[in-house]
């Protein structure tokens, strides 16, 4: 598995449009690195944008980490705009929203119903480590 | 104001605005100098495009470095990080 993100923004009917699948060069099983690209999507696209939802590695309900929480109140700061962040597991998804008071007070909601991308964002995060390892085998 | 080879032009995000510092700054001034200079600017109103903003907090933002090509001066963009990291 190799941690993946996905982009999302409203489309028609308020449904949760993928936009862009965040696959940068130095992911690891737990990790997506800072990246520009990431930003300038971000921006571009911040008059429609929904949030962007991330994997975690193994099973079970996942939770935001430090470094998720802190780059969930950085992105916002920056934007302006309170997001929704997503986060997978192999079995569950829940979305973080910011719920304060303070600037990293984020609260995890499990989401019974998943959207499609959820699986297809599962998918990515896994279908990559096993082209690597295809590749590497040669 | 023209930049010289060894400034940088100051570009800042913030609250969903975006605007260029008007004075260049060292283009290899420190990171927290570079966040503190933007603070400081903003907290000011100094930056054109950015309403002033006493509660500005630049934690979590990082300095992207951008050297000179063709016609443009070198740029130092201020924006927030972008990194995630799970459970191992």
């Amino acid at each position: 598995m190799l941690e993946s993100a996905v982009v999302l923004v409203r489309g028609e009917n308020g449904a949760q449009v993928p936009l862009f699948w965040h696959l940068p060069e130095g992911r690891t099983v737990a990790s997506l690195p800072d990246s520009r690209d990431l930003w300038s999507v971000l921006w571009e696209h911040r008059k429609n944008l929904v949030g962007v939802a991330h994997s975690h590695p193994g099973g079970g309900v996942p939770g935001p980490s430090y470094t998720d929480v802190t780059t969930f109140a950085a992105v916002e700061a920056g934007l302006g705009v309170r997001l929704n962040w997503w986060i997978t597991s192999a079995t569950h998804l829940i979305v973080a929203r910011w719920v304060g008071p303070d600037r990293l007070s984020y609260e995890g909601t499990l989401i019974e119903e998943e959207p499609l991308w959820a699986n297809l964002l599962r998918d990515f995060s896994e279908q990559m480590k096993k082209e690597r390892e295809i590749h590497n085998a040669d | 104001m023209p930049i010289e080879a060894h400034e940088a032009r100051l570009n800042i995000t913030w609250a969903g605005q975006n605007g260029d510092l008007p004075d260049p700054i060292s283009y290899d001034a420190a990171d927290g100098d570079v966040l503190q200079w933007a603070s400081e600017a903003i907290r000011g109103g100094d930056v054109p495009g950015i309403d002033a903003d006493p509660n500005v907090d630049l934690q979590d933002f990082v300095v992207d470095r951008f050297a000179a090509k063709d016609d443009q001066p070198n740029k130092i963009l201020v924006r927030p990080k972008t990194p995630f990291g799970g459970r191992a």
